[in-house]
């Protein structure tokens, strides 16, 4: 358990407008130096397989774009993420609570987990983020640092 | 009284669509069909593009089978530079392909279809769940998830990344492969083997518990394609495009250049799915199918000991030309075992270490059409470029468009035999869309699920009432 270290799993798809700010979070941890001892993955989607690699961490923090008409694009939340009991059936892909409710199933074990998720504008076919959620990304980068450097020293 | 259900959107399928039933005046079903709701906008982003940048590009279309697109795509590039990549470029890229095979075969199998396969198809859709086989059967689980896991981790190695390698390009690949990374995919082999081996054992041992479903399944007469060697056997990566129909009579063999004068496309108005016809036959017969079934019936051999033994019995099983699309599950489980053999046969060979993986040169034609066989089926890119390489147009045909009027034609198989009356029964409803899962339709130009997606079916008069409405 010692050597264990927090894992971000962002995903989405480039292609889709805002929905690729999960990829733009991702690539910019990677050169961060506030995050050596975190380990972090791009998916296009969650899939089952993930459970094998959050039980190997101390903390998982998902991040995702958000379609919330509600919230103005841009503003970001911070949740935690707690197994599913009914999963995957409603979903082409798996959701996040279902990856711990598998890890759970099958390895015994699941760390915490928060997801990290900002309101986007648009999924549109397209390679670039809208302004509101483009000037979100250094915010979303500290959230998602404070939240594994919170862990690493705990 | 008229009326119509609607399964909206269809579950565990990539991407989003709905089935719609339609009832007759005394309540039987009238027509069925498959709907894709989402706009595919990938033809048009390439448009002005470098050719260079369209391997990468087009494999961002998809997080579960990108490796298809950049090998469609990279043959198209190949066509358009007038290139043939060196030997060991063309085998590492098939090798790659075949890992995406073994992975994206696996999350179908194990993920989508092994839920209804384990528990029933009228069983409660709170315990038919991938948490569901976890718990049950974690074996069955485990070696879903190792397969995945064994086919994504070799991309990684060779790529440099699981998802949306950039490694192939025209002409080849980008980088050698390093004695270090063969070892590591080879030593992943015999757990995969052993994996496959057991998912076999179990499918095969619980064959009889779905044999109403085998039967109805989309059990029809219809033609195949797929890709074949010189010698007539299973080919993922290049060869030629062969049709046969449904008792084995060969209606084409032809180069991928040459798609055009077989295979036709139409639009449905009702759907944003392009549905293709093979055209000697026209569109009002031109049904015929894709993927592992297809290669199973088309090709003589896989060519591999492991997977010619399975394919032998499963035709002494079913026949030479079997004819329900339940059996794309099996053929699935063929296909990874056979993709794990050719694996290992690649990196077998002291060839795949040389260092000469790619070849370079200017555009030197205006048109290129790359093929592959992708898991789900056939994949083809068509490229217009200008003098510059500069991306005029872009037509891809996926695997779901291939199979598009055969999976109309299995709702429709399917609804006739298992609904009945006005009333939305869960198991009925079930065996609708899980006749869809058989194709392992993948429309992922979607974005990824936004939480929970809810199921919405409802049955509406021809007046717009609404007599029945099911949400879960």
């Amino acid at each position: 358990m010692t050597n264990r270290r927090p894992l971000v799993i962002a995903y989405g798809n480039r292609l889709r407008g805002d929905d690729a700010v999960g990829w733009v979070v991702a690539d910019a941890l990677r050169d961060d130096v506030r995050m050596d001892l975190v380990d972090v993955v791009a998916v296009h989607q969650l899939t089952p397989d993930l459970a094998n690699e959050v039980t190997k961490a101390s903390r998982v923090v998902f991040v995702d774009a958000r379609l919330d008409g509600a919230v103005a694009p841009g503003v970001i939340a911070v949740d935690d993420v707690l197994p599913e009991l009914v999963a995957g059936s409603m979903t082409h892909d798996v959701g996040a609570g279902t990856i711990l409710s598998l890890a759970e199933a099958l390895y015994g074990v699941h760390p915490p987990a928060v997801a990290v998720t900002v309101a986007i504008k648009s999924v549109e076919p397209g390679a670039d983020l809208s302004g509101a959620v483009s000037a979100s990304v250094s915010q979303l980068v500290d959230t998602v640092v404070r939240l594994c450097t919170e862990t690493s020293h705990a | 009284m008229a009326s119509e259900i609607t399964i909206d959107p269809v579950t565990r399928i990539e991407g989003h669509a709905r089935i719609r039933i339609s009832l007759g005046d005394a309540g039987q079903v009238a027509d069925a069909q498959f709907q894709v709701t989402q706009f595919r906008g990938f033809e048009k982003i390439c448009q002005g593009r470098p050719l260079a940048e369209m391997p990468s590009l087009m494999a961002r279309i998809c997080g579960i089978c990108p490796v298809s697109h950049l090998i469609a795509s990279a043959k198209a590039c190949d066509r358009i530079l007038a290139v043939k990549p060196p030997k060991t470029g063309a085998d590492l890229r098939a090798l790659m392909n075949l890992a995406q095979v073994v992975q994206s075969n696996a999350l179908s199998l194990f993920h989508l279809a092994s839920p209804d396969l384990l528990f029933g198809f009228d069983a409660d859709p709170a315990t038919r769940s991938i948490v569901g086989v976890a718990k049950v059967h974690p074996q069955l689980a485990m070696d879903g998830i190792y397969l995945r896991k064994f086919g994504q981790h070799a991309i990684e190695l060779l790529g440099g990344k699981r998802i949306h390698p950039a490694w192939i390009v025209p002409g080849g690949v980008e980088s050698p492969l390093t004695a270090e990374k063969r070892d590591e995919i080879r030593a992943m082999i015999p757990e995969a083997y052993a994996a496959a081996d057991r998912a076999l054992a179990w499918y095969k041992n619980n064959l009889l518990s779905w044999a109403e479903e085998a039967e109805t399944f989309g059990s029809f007469q219809s033609a195949f394609m797929a890709l074949v060697d010189p010698d007539g056997n299973v080919a993922h990566y290049d060869g030629r495009l062969r049709v046969v129909d449904h008792d084995g009579t060969l209606l084409a063999d032809f180069d991928a250049y040459d798609y055009a004068d077989y295979i036709g496309e139409y639009t449905d108005e009702a759907s944003f799915l392009k549905p293709t016809y093979f055209k000697p036959r026209g569109i009002e017969n031109g049904l015929y199918r894709v993927g592992t079934l297809a290669r199973a019936i088309v090709a003589e051999r896989f060519g591999t000991p492991r997977a010619d033994a399975e394919l032998e019995e499963f035709r002494a099983r079913f026949g030479r030309y079997p004819s329900s699309s339940f059996h794309y599950h099996q053929t699935r489980l063929l296909d990874i075992l056979y993709g794990i053999e050719r694996m290992e046969m690649f990196l077998n060979d002291p060839d795949i270490l040389a260092t000469r993986v790619s070849s370079h040169a200017e555009v030197n034609r205006n048109v290129g059409i790359g093929v592959a066989e992708a898991p789900r089926g056939t994949l083809i890119h068509h490229y217009v470029v200008d003098d510059d390489g500069i991306i005029q147009t872009a037509n891809l045909i996926i695997a779901t468009g291939h199979n598009a009027a055969a999976m109309n034609a299995s709702v429709l198989q399917v609804a006739r035999h298992f609904v009945k009356g006005e009333r939305i029964e869960e198991g009925m409803l079930n065996r609708v869309e899980a006749v869809i899962r058989c194709y392992d339709p993948c429309l992922s130009c979607s974005t990824h699920a936004m939480g929970q997606m809810p199921l919405h079916i409802s049955l509406v008069d021809q007046d717009g009432e609404v007599l029945d409405e099911v949400r879960r």
